[in-house]
């Protein structure tokens, strides 16, 4: 199976090659009956690809360590549902689910009803882009990371999953980020297709649905990311700017200033090139976000080695920068109306994409730092955790704070609801004042957590106060996901500052005492009855002022396939106020534990705020009409 | 108020405000929060004031490993990789991670003493040479992370 798999990407490669070279050059003839023909071909591409989706995971279940791939990944202790999502563990294997789910989409796009809209001339457009994409794909999976290469001789036993990547929030959170990378293919097809054929509004409608499905996906995919981060790694936060966490950051700050500058380009008329312009940066750095992570150039903690796909990449890229370039600076005829003034939505609107394009540039640069400086530097300069906190975070609050007061300014120019505007004003400085009183007396914190509360206040006040908004769904959804993200903003603007960590190293009754909490250590329980791992666990229980809290057992586990490192298990009180959390770190043989012990406040309304935002952002969908 | 001109005015001095907070916040980052990528040979050339905040690679010696008492921190001379005559001394209090021995790849963060020629570390990391190479997320993270 492993030749035939290979043939057949191979095969759907040239069919692609044949298909975009037939359709380019009849386009070049005016000539656009072409678009039947290429949509067959998308349909066959993705009965390939399914196809031997199927070979490998099929050879994942039954552990064929026939495939160099299987071997690396997998071993026969693995549970069979941590065995098929193997599939996505490695690179080979995630490229080729990448690809998946562009060939999908793609062919889904043929049977909605913005598709059925578009002229002939944008469609053969679209599927010559379209195809160049995918033979890119088909090129890396045939060539630099090809998943089906053959072992041989077969060995008995596979390397195994890394013990990290088994746990459900890891599990979900790269196949997220690729459907929210290969959702932004279609958007950014479509806006070049159309460009290049003339029509340059409709397609931000068109595309509108897909924008905010590829948006909940990377969102999503990136809250899970943190959320696994804080669970699974013990070092007690969920962000902590590794140049891999922030390449996944960059395409979501681009691709959330594009959502923001199309809402003005569809009610508006205006910042056509513009939007042109953000959905291609989007597209474009989503596989940056790859080259960060694959090519080996910046030397992040994350231990990934150099492979062979940082030049195609490049390559990639660099291209399709230039087409982008062509179409937006080239192309200049346009019939883009001016935004009225700068106190308007519109006006609000294009600051907040301008401030998220702003955190996107700096985290770029961020990224980039040992790479840049080391052309004026004989040793590279990076740049910690502590130049993102101090760069971004000011500019997210000033975020939160737009986001409070947009609703009160009219569509063309100043305020509209002087009094509604006024009470949000005012509940921002109340809820100021009583958190200082509490002792919350960080400035940067109070002004975001002050934000967020402005942000609930004035979206409540809203529905109050426009009766068409709460019945028309998608202004629902949109004010809803921004109510999740106010939640995110008070759970960011506590847990970060005010979380309180000891360490301490306790023998059987011993105590220790962390904020105004009391932990004791009972004993120290050892399990290796299990086949796959042996596991210790600290038995601690917490009470604050005599009172009982709860009990919690943190744990070291050693896996049977990963004998050099032991793993940390972390174990919570959870709580939608203070939670404890903690960590094993470590333990001798008379019984004694090293343990790490935080109380983060509000860490919870993170992920609430999260999960909400992204199940919300569905009610956006709006229903194109079929032509 | 919304006249071509004076709305360019607007436009003009919005950019600015902006651009001059976002650059002031990138002035200060960049002067306060830069950290010297170094390998232990690289270090040792560097006048040690330039070194009050470094990241520094190196590899974990076989010889005066010395364990706190308490497992919250550890002493080791940090070799070079490639040229593993050279050494610096290493004190890290914290959690020692478990994959830590010698002969592992460490990457330190922290801060070199010129009068005592010690490297205080607040980080420690190891890095796992074989295992992990072509995992997908890897295992290495950033503070306390232990496992």
């Amino acid at each position: 199976m492993h030749a035939i798999s290979f043939t057949a990407l191979l095969l759907s490669m040239l069919a692609a090659v044949g298909l975009t070279a037939t359709a380019g050059m009849k386009a070049l003839k005016d000539d656009f009956d072409t678009v039947a023909l290429l949509e067959k071909g998308q349909i066959l591409l993705t009965i390939v690809v399914l196809a031997v989706s199927a070979v490998l995971v099929q050879a994942l279940v039954v552990r064929d360590f026939s495939y160099i791939y299987v071997r690396d990944y997998t071993d026969t202790f693995l549970p069979l549902f941590y065995a098929v999502t193997a599939f996505w563990a490695g690179q080979n294997g995630s490229f080729l689910f990448w690809y998946l789910c562009v060939a999908v989409m793609g062919w889904c796009m043929i049977y909605t009803p913005g598709y059925s809209r578009l002229d002939n001339r944008t469609k053969v457009f679209f599927w010559i882009l379209f195809f160049l994409i995918e033979i890119f794909f088909l090129y890396a999976l045939t060539g630099p990371s090809n998943p089906f290469m053959k072992l041989d001789p077969v060995p008995a036993e596979g390397r195994g999953l890394n013990p990290l990547l088994q746990n459900p929030g890891m599990i979900f959170h790269p196949p997220l980020l690729f459907l929210g990378y290969a959702g932004y293919t279609i958007p950014f097809c479509l806006a070049l297709a159309s460009r290049l054929s003339g029509n340059s509004r409709e397609w931000l409608e068109l595309c509108r649905n897909w924008n905010i499905v590829a948006w909940i996906f990377l969102t999503s995919g990136i809250i899970l990311g943190a959320w696994w981060s804080y669970m699974e790694l013990g070092w007690g936060g969920y962000w902590a700017w590794d140049p891999v966490e922030n390449a996944s950051l960059i395409p979501w700050l681009a691709g959330t200033a594009f959502i923001h500058t199309a809402i003005v380009g569809r009610t508006r008329k205006s910042l056509l090139r513009t939007n042109v312009f953000m959905v291609a940066l989007t597209f474009l750095l989503c596989f940056f976000a790859t080259f960060v992570v694959r090519s080996g150039m910046i030397d992040s903690l994350h231990a990934f080695g150099g492979s062979r796909m940082g030049i195609p990449l490049l390559v990639f890229m660099v291209a399709t920068l230039l087409l982008t370039l062509h179409v937006c600076l080239v192309q200049r005829k346009d019939d883009s109306a001016h935004i009225d003034d700068f106190a308007s939505r519109p006006g609000m609107l294009f600051l907040a994409s301008w401030l998220f394009l702003c955190m996107g540039g700096i985290v770029f640069l961020g990224v980039l730092w040992p790479v840049l400086s080391s052309m004026w530097s004989a040793n590279p300069v990076g740049l910690d955790a502590g130049f993102y906190n101090k760069v971004c975070l000011p500019l997210f609050a000033a975020l939160a704070f737009i986001m409070s007061i947009c609703p009160w300014f009219s569509q063309k120019s100043g305020i509209s609801d002087k009094a509604a505007l006024g009470l949000v004003l005012g509940a921002g400085a109340g809820s100021a004042v009583i958190m200082f009183v509490m002792g919350y007396s960080q400035p940067l914190a109070l002004f975001s957590a002050a934000s967020g509360f402005m942000m609930i206040v004035s979206i409540a006040l809203y529905f109050v106060r426009n009766k068409g908004a709460r019945a028309f769904l998608p202004s629902l959804g949109a004010y809803g996901v921004h109510l999740g993200v106010a939640l995110m903003v008070v759970g960011v603007a506590f847990s970060g500052p005010y979380k309180v960590e000891a360490e301490a190293v306790l023998t059987k009754g011993q105590s220790m005492t962390v904020g105004s909490y009391e932990v004791m250590f009972h004993e120290l329980t050892h399990d290796h009855d299990n086949p796959a791992m042996d596991t210790h666990a600290a038995l601690l229980t917490v009470t604050r002022g005599g009172k009982t809290v709860g009990s919690m057992a943190p744990e070291k586990r050693l896996y049977r396939n990963f004998e050099q490192s032991t793993f940390a298990e972390v174990s919570v009180i959870p709580s939608l106020g203070e939670e404890i959390y903690s960590t094993l770190l470590g333990f001798n043989e008379e019984g004694a534990v090293s343990l790490k012990v935080s109380v983060n406040p509000l860490v919870n309304w993170i992920w609430i705020g999260g999960t909400l935002s992204c199940l919300i952002a569905f009610l956006c969908w709006r229903k194109i009409e079929r032509r | 108020m919304s006249t071509a001109k004076n709305q360019k005015w607007v436009y003009l001095a919005a950019v600015l405000l902006v651009g001059a907070g976002v650059g002031y916040l990138l002035f200060s980052g960049l002067s306060q929060n830069s950290v010297y990528f170094l390998n232990v040979s690289e270090a040792l050339a560097m006048p040690a004031e330039k070194l009050s905040q470094a990241r520094l690679f190196g590899m974990v010696a076989e010889h005066d490993v010395d364990h706190d008492p308490s497992a919250m921190g550890v002493s080791f001379f940090a070799l070079d990789k490639d040229e593993p005559s050279k050494a610096i001394r290493v004190h890290y209090r914290g959690a020692v991670p478990d994959t830590f021995k010698p002969g592992v790849e460490v990457i330190l963060e922290g801060s070199f003493t010129a009068d005592t020629r010690v490297f205080e570390a607040t980080t420690l990391l190891t890095k796992c040479p074989s295992k992990y190479e072509k995992n997908d997320k890897g295992q290495m993270r950033p503070p306390g992370f232990a496992g």
